[in-house]
């Protein structure tokens, strides 16, 4: 019976739990470029990635963790950008998004 | 005879470590430096770069031609202090000469022979000298007064702005708006006393004399060469830490660069020469359009190479340029700006690990077959009408194509690089280069100039020929496999920086848009184009700041009355057809428009 799957699930809850998620860097990082805060996870920046053309690389999905809080992997995982700046260009908030992924490398380079 | 009197000891201390420091600087820099820069040094000391050199040193370090193309009173101003000095010291030396034959002078003698000429009891004079002293004294001091005046009104010699220098350097300058006057006070206080000198000085000593008592003058006699001598000292001392260390950096820099020493991606010795040798004169401020329309003034070329030389860069100052070139172009001392800059963001790069880019190995998304290969890069994506009007004008020509990169492809690395991430972009070449080579493609032609220069810059692409989308269509028309019709239709183009200032390609664009149409220059334009302000190299301003600049430049472009603009860059399109009212196209665009059918 363990077995049987018809395609339903309960998704995990996506509530920020601070038992487990540590806000410091994510606050530090809004904190140097505010204008991560006005993303609408519109998606447009993963959709028009390089890297995330080849491989699972997603964008909007590590720069949200990393303002849940929630690090591990991303730092690796950003390594895949290659900075060509599309997402910058089609990013309806007008996020600077080239600097955003420097800038959570830089800060999370020694987490 | 005797050429030793106690106010000369500021000017031998002031000498005295100038020396040393100079010598010290030198040996290190050279010391410090690579191997194979050194062999370059070497190898090629006795050619005739090193005569070349030399010229340039006169022609540079003297005259200024530079500066007086820039602008000619801006031009005289540092001429007549940098050549008119030079003068004074080796006419000075030839005076001495003349009047005491082959004695061995100390320098205070030669500095300041005329304090020394009453002491030691010489009476005969040589007006000669005399005048032609005072002329070169009035040459130098006409510098001066243009100096003086630049710090009111910079317009009147062409700066709109000029350069707010650090305390070091206020200290060295005042000090040297010191030295020629106080060198025609003490020359015409000594007339006074003793008579002599020239149109100038020997005309003033005797109007001093007549109007102020003789007591007076002898008080203030001695007080004038202690003056003169400590403004000398003072600035010698304030030299080497100021910038007029340029004076004495610009000198080995040029006859390194003749002798094929560059800056590279990697911080090196060498870059202290190009660094120290910038006068921060200014002239790179006004071109700047992060000055010009953000109001910002302290991330240009000249603060960038100061804060860099004190050790104070800011990760901020070195990230903030778009790298357009324009400070480059202008540059009287010719230093590589935008490298200088690349390997200071290289300095600072979060390194991670190894193998980060180990998914592009495998990858190949590319279609098509020919020898002719189109790489669109990453921005032509985002502006598919560009990569339509490339098939179909390969389609006009009947050209087998094999695309690189129509269903996705990997960035040229050219964004890492400019990030000064070079390792990692060195992946992109490298996967890139395989790539090519696999494909047997005799020609690569790329629709984005900032994937055109790193193909140029840093490929090792042997064998392949790269051509940016404006110089095949060129090439296309002026074999006459591609005919198209002429319209009476108004253009005007955009230089975008990384195609013109980055390889030079300028006339390729203007001869296909002169072929479908009339074409109207911008007031900025070829090697002194806007830029469109997006570029890829500045991560620092944000969405509204470049916007600003995109305005501007392209008010200037609308100014011209054309009726369509036209840029050969997916990402001067797309920002500039943001911000314009009329319509903005790419040049492959319009000649896809244009096509005439060869077919019946």
């Amino acid at each position: 019976m363990r077995n049987l799957n018809f395609g339903y699930g309960i998704s995990r809850p996506r509530a920020v739990d601070l038992d487990t998620n540590d806000l410091r860097k994510g606050l530090d990082i809004i904190a140097e470029m505010p204008e991560l805060q006005a993303c609408i996870g519109c998606g447009s920046c993963t959709a028009s990635c390089t890297a995330g053309n080849i491989t699972d690389f997603n964008f909007r999905k590590l720069h949200t963790a990393v303002r849940r809080g929630e690090y591990k992997g991303v730092y690796e995982a950003l390594g895949k950008c290659m900075l060509c700046g599309k997402c910058r260009l089609v990013c309806p908030r007008g996020i600077n998004t080239r600097a955003v992924v420097m800038l959570i490398k830089r800060k999370l380079g020694d987490f | 005879m005797t050429f030793f009197a106690p106010f000369t000891i500021p000017f031998i201390v002031g000498c005295l470590l100038l020396l040393l420091c100079i010598v010290c600087k030198w040996l290190l820099w050279i010391v410090r430096m690579p191997r194979v820069d050194r062999r370059l040094i070497r190898h090629n000391f006795f050619t005739r770069h090193t005569l070349l050199a030399a010229w340039e040193v006169v022609r540079e370090s003297l005259l200024h031609v530079r500066i007086f193309r820039h602008n000619p009173m801006l031009g005289f101003m540092h001429m007549s202090l940098a050549f008119g000095w030079f003068l004074l010291i080796v006419v000075g030396w030839i005076e001495t000469t003349a009047y005491l034959g082959w004695e061995m002078v100390p320098p205070q003698g030669h500095v300041f022979f005329k304090y020394f000429v009453p002491i030691n009891g010489i009476t005969a004079h040589k007006p000669l000298f005399d005048h032609l002293m005072d002329a070169l004294l009035l040459f130098v001091l006409t510098g001066v007064a243009l100096a003086w005046f630049k710090r009111l009104r910079s317009r009147a010699l062409g700066m709109r702005r000029t350069t707010k220098h650090v305390l070091f350097d206020r200290v060295a300058l005042s000090a040297l708006w010191f030295i020629f006057p106080a060198r025609l006070v003490a020359e015409v206080l000594t007339a006074a006393m003793y008579g002599g000198g020239g149109f100038l000085t020997g005309s003033l000593g005797v109007w001093v004399a007549n109007v102020v008592p003789h007591d007076i003058v002898e008080v203030l006699y001695e007080p004038s060469w202690w003056f003169y001598s400590s403004a000398l000292g003072l600035f010698f001392v304030a030299m080497p830490f100021s910038r007029y260390m340029h004076i004495f950096t610009e000198i080995p820099l040029i006859f390194m660069r003749r002798w094929g020493l560059h800056p590279s991606h990697e911080r090196k010795s060498y870059d202290n020469f190009e660094v120290e040798a910038c006068s921060r004169c200014g002239i790179c401020i006004d071109p700047c359009q992060l000055q010009a329309d953000l109001g910002m003034h302290d991330t240009q070329s000249v603060y960038f190479l100061r804060d860099r030389r004190y050790n104070m860069l800011s990760l901020k100052v070195a990230n903030n340029c778009l790298m357009c070139g324009r400070c480059e172009t202008v540059c009287p001392v010719g230093i590589n700006l935008g490298t200088l800059r690349l390997n200071s963001r290289a300095m600072r790069r979060n390194i991670p690990h190894e193998g980060r880019y180990k998914y592009l190995r495998g990858v190949d998304m590319s279609s098509g077959d020919g020898t002719v290969g189109y790489f669109a890069g990453c921005m032509t994506a985002l502006t598919p009408g560009v990569q339509r009007a490339m098939e179909q004008i390969f389609g006009a020509v009947g050209e087998d194509v094999w695309y690189a990169d129509r269903d996705g492809g990997v960035c040229c690395g050219r964004p890492l690089m400019l990030s000064g991430e070079t390792d990692a972009a060195r992946k992109m070449v490298v996967y890139n280069t395989d790539l090519f080579r696999r494909h047997n493609i005799t020609t690569l032609v790329t629709s984005c100039p900032i994937c055109l220069r790193v193909f140029r810059d840093n490929y090792r692409l042997d064998g392949i020929e790269v051509l940016h989308h404006t110089e095949y269509i060129d090439r296309l028309i002026a074999e006459g496999r591609l005919n198209i019709k002429a319209a009476a239709e108004r253009y005007t183009y955009h230089d975008p920086c990384e195609l013109g200032r980055g390889c030079g390609i300028y006339d390729a664009p203007r001869r296909v848009i002169d072929a479908v149409g009339e074409l109207r220059e911008p007031r900025h334009s070829r090697r002194d184009a806007l830029c469109c302000g997006a570029s890829l190299a500045n991560t620092v301003i944000d969405d509204a700041q470049q916007q600003r600049i995109a305005r501007r430049m392209t008010a200037e472009l609308e100014a011209t009355e054309c009726s369509t603009i036209i840029t050969a860059c997916p990402l001067c399109n797309k920002t500039i057809a943001r911000a314009a009212q009329l319509p903005t196209c790419d040049i492959s665009e319009i000649v896809a428009k244009n096509i005439v059918s060869n077919t019946p």
